[in-house]
């Protein structure tokens, strides 16, 4: 069963433009000029109910656009919406007691307040029982592991610690379907983890399904099971997350800083060599060529490691890749 | 109606969780209260007379206390507003289930009903100390249910101001607009009796008087017959503006353009 259908859906904003500086500024005075921005452009897709779906692309790709159209908050310019059987700019507040959202450059928590006042807070909004607000309260403070933030001022959380009580939050009512605008940016690894693996567990438990939308290709391996590319508004992709990894993020890229000055010779079969210097040096491989195990012994073995990262390539780049081999001419 | 008194509750708790601050702003009304002291008392010198227009010098400063605990504990939906269009938190609002406006009006209520209670609490001994003791209970009972009207007239008004964020983002220059009229023709400056005779029924006619004036007035002269005319105006006024209201939040909610990814 589908709990979004989505067709032909467009989103078009009218944008003041104005030149640099005071003549600029005073030229929009008197003659205001307007751009056109096509924000989403004849979207059409579908997301089981329980299904865990990445919907993902590169800034300003038109991700959030869409998000805020299919929680009813944007009107479209066009095109059609479903959501768990409503039509989100006309039963927002209906559709608003079935789903969870969370815009990660937001906060819907009250900042000079404990997290848990918030938590209460929403229970009455959407009507919960007290006693089942804090059986509820229990569980979620368990998944998220933030039983002794609860009482912290949210102001004095970190980013990390502040994610996590605004996605808890969000799942308070037991939505059927949760929007996740980026709940990752500006978080550091552990941070991403942690959500990361509460999402999952919510997802398996509870069948809530989840609409993820992320520029980081690391949310999407650790989560989704499906996955849309957006860009310029429109999908450019879409497949499972398994034949993605497969074509497009084989390759890691490491960097690698030493204590001490290191041989220059790291070349290995499969690894292509990207900056060397004298403390470090950076590598680009294929995983099915070259294991990330075989890559790692081979750099440890050079010298004392003192840091090392690994990553995904960019999303741009993979959109680049998936644009070459559509239009190869 | 629950999840609206919820609202209100938190908010009230929200307000405090400053209370020097809260304190220390609470006592500014004691300097605005000294500065009208010196400035009225030099008036009634001038004109060498008790009573201007039917009002002593004690009225004249509980009038105006009346005037500013409502001024200072008016609504700033218009500057929350804007402020959560700008940085695009207007999303969370609309994604939850509640009346965008009722939410505003009981958030509003919260934090306007701790900022008015704190500034009686101080405005009051103060007033006393300078002019002797505060009208009689009628006239608190008058004031107290006109206020509230006047309270919710401010919240028609800043809310509708409040609502052109969505097209225009920022709405400073239409609240100082604002805040000059009720400052003149609600009577602020001067109590309407002191207009002009021929002023005097067109100030009256206007949303603006029963927001400071009628309050005031009933609170240093209760009338029953003024106050039953005034709470009549005050809500015909705040059906007509509720009404533009939610035509204005209907239209507006359609234009709105969410800042930011």
């Amino acid at each position: 069963m589908s709990s979004i259908t989505v067709t032909n859906l467009q989103k078009t904003f009218r944008a003041k433009r104005k030149a640099a500086g005071l003549g600029g500024s005073l030229r929009a005075l008197v003659r205001p000029q307007y751009s056109t921005v096509e924000a989403v452009r004849g979207l059409s897709f579908e997301m089981e109910a329980g299904e865990l779906l990445g919907f993902i692309g590169p800034n300003g790709a038109g991700k959030s656009t869409t998000i805020k159209m299919l929680t009813g908050i944007l009107h479209p310019s066009a095109g059609e919406a479903s959501v768990l059987g409503f039509t989100p700019w006309k039963d927002r507040q209906k559709l608003a007691y079935q789903i969870g959202t969370v815009f990660g450059q937001r906060q819907q928590l009250w900042v000079h307040l404990p997290a848990i006042d918030t938590f209460m807070l929403f229970g009455k909004i959407y009507e919960l029982d007290d006693k089942d607000v804090k059986r509820r309260i229990g569980f979620l403070s368990e998944a998220f592991e933030i039983q002794d933030l609860l009482e912290t001022p949210v102001r004095k959380l970190s980013l990390g610690q502040r994610m996590r009580c605004e996605v808890a939050a969000s799942l308070l009512h037991r939505p059927k379907l949760l929007l996740l605008d980026e709940p990752s940016i500006g978080l550091d690894v552990v941070a991403k983890q942690h959500i990361r693996d509460a999402i999952r567990r919510m997802n398996q438990e509870e069948g809530v399904g989840v609409l993820l939308t992320s520029h980081d290709a690391g949310d999407l391996e650790a989560m989704c099971k499906r996955v849309i590319i957006v860009n310029h508004g429109q999908i450019v992709y879409e497949d499972k997350v398994s034949n993605l990894k497969r074509k497009y993020l084989a390759s890691k890229m490491v960097e690698v800083r030493y204590a001490e000055q290191v041989s220059r010779d790291f070349h290995l079969d499969g690894v292509e060599v990207l900056k060397v210097g004298h403390y470090g040096v950076k590598l680009r491989f294929d995983t099915h060529q070259t294991p990330v195990q075989k890559v790692l012994a081979h750099l440890t073995e050079a010298g004392d490691v003192v840091d090392i990262t690994i990553s995904d390539p960019p999303l741009e780049e993979v959109i680049a890749r998936i644009y070459q081999e559509a239009n190869p001419t | 109606m629950k999840k609206y008194w919820a609202i209100f509750s938190t908010q009230i708790v929200n307000s405090l969780a400053y209370p020097g601050d809260f304190l220390g702003r609470s006592a500014s009304i004691v300097i605005f209260m000294l500065i009208f002291a010196g400035l009225w008392r030099a008036t009634f010198a001038a004109a060498g007379t008790e009573s201007i227009n039917g009002l002593t010098f004690p009225n004249m400063l509980w009038y105006l206390l009346m005037c500013e605990v409502i001024e200072l504990g008016r609504p700033r939906v218009n500057r929350v507003i804007s402020e959560q269009v700008k940085s695009g938190e207007v999303a969370y609002l609309l994604s939850k289930p509640y009346n965008f406006l009722i939410y505003h009006f009981f958030h509003g209520l919260g934090d306007g009903g701790v900022r008015a209670a704190l500034n009686l609490l101080v405005g009051i001994p103060a007033v006393w100390l300078l002019v002797g003791p505060p009208p009689t209970l009628i006239g608190w009972g008058m004031a107290v249910t006109l206020a509230f009207g006047a309270w919710v007239l401010h919240f028609c008004m800043m809310s509708l101001i409040g609502l052109l964020a969505f097209l225009v983002e920022e709405t400073n220059s239409f609240e100082l607009i604002y805040q000059k009229a009720v400052f003149i023709l609600g009577g602020m400056l001067l109590p309407l009796d002191m207009f002009p005779g021929w002023l005097q029924p067109a100030a009256k006619s206007l949303p603006f008087a029963y927001m400071m004036y009628a309050p005031a007035r009933l609170f240093v002269k209760p009338n029953l017959t003024m106050f039953w005319q005034f709470l009549s105006m005050q809500w015909i006024w705040i059906i007509v503006l509720v009404f533009l209201l939610g035509l204005a939040y209907r239209s507006s909610v359609r234009s709105l353009a969410v800042n930011g990814g």
